[in-house]
Order: structure tokens, then C-alpha cells, then sequence
């Protein structure tokens, strides 16, 4: 039996530790921001030291000058913006199905669906480019949404959902004579609401921060996305001196709605991330499927 | 999580749905077909053949596979990948658990507010995240070196060494995914009923003795979850060290995704890629089931 006074120091040293972590997780975030209103030569002072001389926003300025910046931010939003909208359409109406409705092979198309989430990306990743390519999807906005908008996962994520939905109201509803797309509509969808809410985050962030794809299918500065456009300011600039400045302040300025986003709807995200751990673990039990 | 669990009356049975299932699932299972079943066929097809994407693919049979396999480049990274992998198994999964206990504490004051700090970088960017600590392991005017330089240790050359640059790049990975195991990890940990926890604790059962016997017997499902993410997510790592340091200095921290990608993609050689892909993906797949055999192992010898 531990004595009060133990306990005290434990709890403590607990809060201490949790605190030391908390601040080691921030430091590159603040640096970042604070960084960005820096000058080269500031940011790279030795001491290194966190608080700026003073508040410039002449990276701000020098970014949207002399870079397409916000052509970047407006294909992000774009390109996320719409992943984000049709994957939970289109894996609701199918995880639904699945779930919910009985029909001819669906234990086999879902078996074929099941297997494919052991197969990583970058499988298919070579005859994808040479897919886009070949339908000359290069560097469109096609390449950057069509081939996302189905992702495995987000069927599995659904149909978990989809489960909880009693089927007595599905059969209530049809002796009612709703069509069968209304029930999805008027029934179904909207008792899926958190599982939709969990998918579209989750869509929506793996959208704004893809880099090895966007990298592969887009040419032009015209029509990069913020991640590889950020990254390709340092390779851009090769010659005269790397931008530091600019590129934290394109790093502030594209980390503020993922952030935001997180402290809005963490419920969400994490109630999602944890279902998606739970489907990919029925995994084995490959040969149980319902 | 357990919220959604059907009760069973109402989820054990299903419609008979006549001709709309197959209208609901369409648009799905055709842009899965175009986009994943198809180019997976042709990956698998494509790594006997040499092709630069234009003209007709010559056959070669296994020689993609001879080529890459004798090629010392390869060896190199795929000894960086194993590293990045073994780093991550062996240091991340136990410093995720106890972040999430220590999250899951009751004796941790502000809990939401600290959760809500802990997991932060899980959104932010492998691009900015990486551009950022670019600034914080430069050499000479880095954060790091800089508190390092307080205890009178360094300056470190995180990214410009041979010896130190995977060090470095691990770094950043471990602050990107740490966050991440550890809300896997919470859930867990809230999944297991507290009144097995408290009942030992009425046994007497310490802390330590609580943890071995009740908490992580509980958790291993999740626990062999993460074993296998974090291994598939090492196994597949690009961004950071692409951004980082281009896989330099000499090699010396690239992954097999990097190889990948120069080697197959940027000079058109579509067959190479695929094989250096086949072979990625055979290594996940073996490690990944032999980490589930040997957790599901340690299953069979407890319930005995």
C-alpha cells in the first residue's frame, strides 16, 4: 500500500512528465509559426532563440508575391473539397449495402474488397501514373480526385456504421412503400451522421497532405497542391539562398485549417481512427465473413 | 467504439434487396476496379516485363528481380528501411503506451486539454513538419544543438552526416507518428472495464503488477494493430526523408520508396519499379503475419 505522501510525489512527477511531453510536441508548431516572421538570418541566429525581434510580415507578402501560393491553396481546398464530399456519398451507399441488404455475391465482392487492404500503395502505384497517363490525366484535376474518391477503407468504415442501424425500421419504411434509394436517403444517411462526419475528416486530411502522388502526377507550379509546392520551393530556389521564411510561413499558412479542423470535430476523428483500427483487425477473421 | 455494436436482434439479419444493392454498390466497385483491382493485375504483370512506357513491354522474365537484387544501391536502402522499421517497432510502440497511460491517468490534470496538445501533429503535413525541423537539426543554428550545446554536448550534423542523418530522420518521424499510436493506444486503454482494474486493486495488486497482468494481456489486440501499422508504414516511408534530405548524403538515408521512385519512375522504368514494388510488398505482407502469428502465439499459451 502506497502512502498519501507517495501518491503526491507520483501524481505529480506524472503531471511533470505529461507536461514536458505536451511541450516537446509544440515546440516545432510554435517554431514554426514564430519563425515565419522571421528573416533568414534571424531564423538561423545562433543562440537559437523563439520569440521574433519583431512582427514582420514580409514572408507573408514575399510569398504570395513571388510564388503561386494561393493558386496552391485554392487547388488544395479543391482537390480535398471534393475527396471529402463524394467518398462519403459513395462508401455510405456501398457500406450500406453491405451491411444492410442482402443480395447475390455479396459475400464474395466483399471478400474481394476485404483482401485488397493488405495491398499497399505503392503497388499500385507505377500502373496507376501509367493509367493517368494513357487517359491523359496528367497534371488535370482528375488524376487528383477520381481515383481517391473509393477508398477501401472507407467501405469498411461505413459498413461497421451501417450495422448499428435497425433493420426493422429499413422494413417499417418499406411497408410504407419508400423506394429503396429514399430509405437510404431519408433513414439510413442520417443515422450514419457521426461515421460520415469520422470519414470526411479523415478523407480530408489524408487529401491536403498527400505528397508522394501529387508529386507524380502534377507538372506545372500552376497546378501544384501546398505540400509538394512547399516542398519544391527549396529545390526551386537552388542557386541563390532557400527561402526559410517564405517556406514557414507557407507551412503556417497551410497547417491552419487541418489544425482548426482537429480542435473543431476531434471526436470525430479520433471515434473514426479508431473504428478504421477495429475493421482492419477483423482482418483475420478473413474467413468469418458475414 | 463500442457504441456502435449492433444489438443483436436488429443487425443479425438483412433485407432481401432485390435489384438495389447492386445500383448502391456500383459506383464504388467500379472506380475500385478501374483504380485498384486493375492496376494491381497489371503491377503484378508489369515486373516481368522491361517497358518505359512506350512501344510494347519486352519480356524479361525475373531479370527486373536479378538486376535489382544485385544492385548494392538496393541493399543499401532496404538496410536503411529495415532500420527505419526496427527503430520504430522498438521505440515508438512502448513510448506510445505510456503516453497513453499517462494520458488516460486519472490522476493527470487537464486531460482534454493535454490529449488535445499530444495529438496536434497527427494533421499537420509530413511537408511542413518536415520543413520545419529542416530548421531545428541545421547544424549549427538548430534548436536542438542549441539545448544540446547547453549541456556542452554537439553540434550534431543531423542531416548532413552518413551516420547521423537516419538518426535524424527518425526523429521527425517519431514526432509525426507518436501522436497517432498513442490515440490507438487510449482507446484501449478506455476499453478495458474498470472494474477489473479496481477489483485487483482490492486484491492488492500494485501498479506494476496491474499493468503486466490485467492492462496489456487486454490491450494485445490493439498492440499487434499498431505492430503492424507502424511496420507497413515504415516499411512504405517516403515523405519525410524526401523532403528532409533527398535520401542523402549518399544514400545514407534513403528508403526502398525512395529507390522506387527514382530508380523506376523518374527514369521510366516502369518493370524495374514493379519488381522493387512485388518485393516491397512480399516483405510487409511475411513481416506483418509473422508479427500476428507471434502475438496471436502468445494468445494460445495464455488461455490454455
Amino acid at each position: 500500500m502506497s502512502s498519501p505522501a507517495k501518491n503526491r510525489i507520483g501524481q505529480l512527477s506524472l503531471n511533470m512528465a505529461v507536461a514536458v511531453g505536451g511541450v516537446i510536441t509544440l515546440v516545432p508548431l510554435v517554431w514554426m509559426v514564430f519563425s515565419s516572421f522571421k528573416t533568414t538570418t534571424e531564423i538561423f541566429r545562433y543562440p537559437p532563440w523563439l520569440m521574433p525581434q519583431e512582427l514582420s510580415l514580409s514572408n507573408y507578402e514575399s510569398l504570395l508575391a513571388g510564388f503561386p501560393f494561393a493558386r496552391w491553396y485554392l487547388n488544395s481546398i479543391f482537390y480535398s473539397a471534393v475527396v471529402t464530399l463524394a467518398v462519403p456519398l459513395l462508401c455510405s451507399l456501398a457500406g450500406y449495402a453491405f451491411a444492410k441488404l442482402e443480395f447475390r455475391g455479396r459475400r464474395a465482392l466483399f471478400l474481394l474488397v476485404l483482401t485488397s487492404i493488405v495491398i499497399p500503395f505503392q503497388v499500385v502505384l507505377t500502373p496507376m501514373f501509367i493509367l493517368m497517363s494513357r487517359i491523359g490525366w496528367v497534371d488535370t484535376p482528375f488524376a487528383m480526385t477520381v481515383p481517391w474518391v473509393a477508398p477501401v477503407l472507407g467501405i469498411f468504415l461505413m459498413r461497421q456504421y451501417a450495422y448499428a442501424v435497425p433493420t426493422e425500421l429499413l422494413e417499417a419504411a418499406r411497408i410504407d412503400g419508400a423506394s429503396e434509394f429514399r430509405i437510404y436517403w431519408q433513414i439510413v444517411l442520417p443515422l450514419l451522421r457521426s461515421g460520415l462526419a469520422a470519414l470526411a475528416i479523415i478523407q480530408f486530411l489524408s487529401s491536403w497532405n498527400s505528397y508522394i502522388w501529387p508529386l507524380m502526377v502534377l507538372r506545372g507550379q500552376e497546378s501544384m497542391t501546398l505540400p509538394v509546392g512547399l516542398a519544391g520551393m527549396q529545390a526551386q530556389a537552388a542557386g541563390t539562398a532557400t527561402p526559410y521564411g517564405e517556406m514557414m510561413a507557407g507551412a503556417t499558412l497551410s497547417s491552419l485549417p487541418v489544425i482548426a479542423l482537429f480542435l473543431a470535430a476531434q471526436r470525430y476523428l479520433i471515434a473514426g481512427l479508431t473504428e478504421g483500427a477495429r475493421t482492419r483487425r477483423s482482418i483475420r477473421s478473413l474467413g468469418r465473413v458475414r | 467504439m463500442r457504441a456502435h455494436e449492433p444489438s443483436r436482434a436488429s443487425a443479425a439479419y438483412r433485407l432481401q434487396g432485390g435489384r438495389s444493392p447492386y445500383a448502391f454498390i456500383a459506383p464504388f466497385l467500379l472506380l475500385f476496379a478501374v483504380f485498384f483491382v486493375l492496376p494491381t493485375l497489371a503491377s503484378v504483370a508489369l515486373a516481368l516485363y522491361r517497358w518505359n512506357g512506350a512501344g510494347a513491354p519486352e519480356w524479361v522474365g525475373f531479370s527486373n528481380f536479378r538486376h535489382l537484387l544485385s544492385d548494392p544501391v538496393f541493399w543499401q536502402v532496404a538496410r536503411n528501411t529495415a532500420f527505419y522499421t526496427l527503430a520504430s517497432v522498438t521505440v515508438l510502440i512502448p513510448l506510445g503506451l505510456v503516453t497513453a497511460l499517462g494520458l488516460n491517468s486519472h490522476a493527470l490534470r487537464f486531460r482534454g486539454f493535454w490529449r488535445s496538445i499530444y495529438f496536434t501533429p497527427v494533421v499537420v503535413s509530413a511537408a511542413a513538419t518536415s520543413l520545419v525541423f529542416q530548421i531545428l537539426l541545421s547544424r549549427d543554428a538548430g534548436l536542438l544543438n542549441g539545448v544540446l550545446g547547453l549541456l556542452g554536448l554537439g553540434p550534431v550534423p543531423w542531416l548532413q552526416s552518413r551516420s547521423w542523418a537516419k538518426v535524424g530522420v527518425f526523429m521527425v518521424v517519431a514526432w509525426r507518428s507518436l501522436p497517432l499510436l498513442a490515440v490507438y493506444f487510449l482507446a484501449g486503454l478506455q476499453a478495458i472495464p474498470q472494474e477489473l482494474q479496481e477489483a485487483a486493486m482490492t486484491d492488492g495488486a500494485g501498479a506494476v503488477k496491474r499493468f503486466w497482468h490485467i492492462t496489456l494481456p487486454l490491450l494485445r489486440p490493439v498492440v499487434l494493430f499498431v505492430l503492424v501499422l507502424v511496420t507497413l508504414n515504415s516499411i512504405q516511408l517516403f515523405d519525410e526523408v524526401q523532403i528532409l534530405t533527398e535520401g542523402g548524403p549518399a544514400n545514407a538515408s534513403a528508403t526502398v520508396m525512395q529507390y522506387l521512385y527514382s530508380r523506376g519512375f523518374e527514369r521510366l522504368r516502369f518493370g524495374f519499379a514493379s519488381s522493387v514494388a512485388a518485393l516491397l510488398f512480399g516483405a510487409a505482407l511475411s513481416v506483418a503475419l509473422v508479427e500476428a502469428r507471434a502475438l496471436g502465439g502468445l494468445r494460445d499459451d495464455r488461455e490454455v
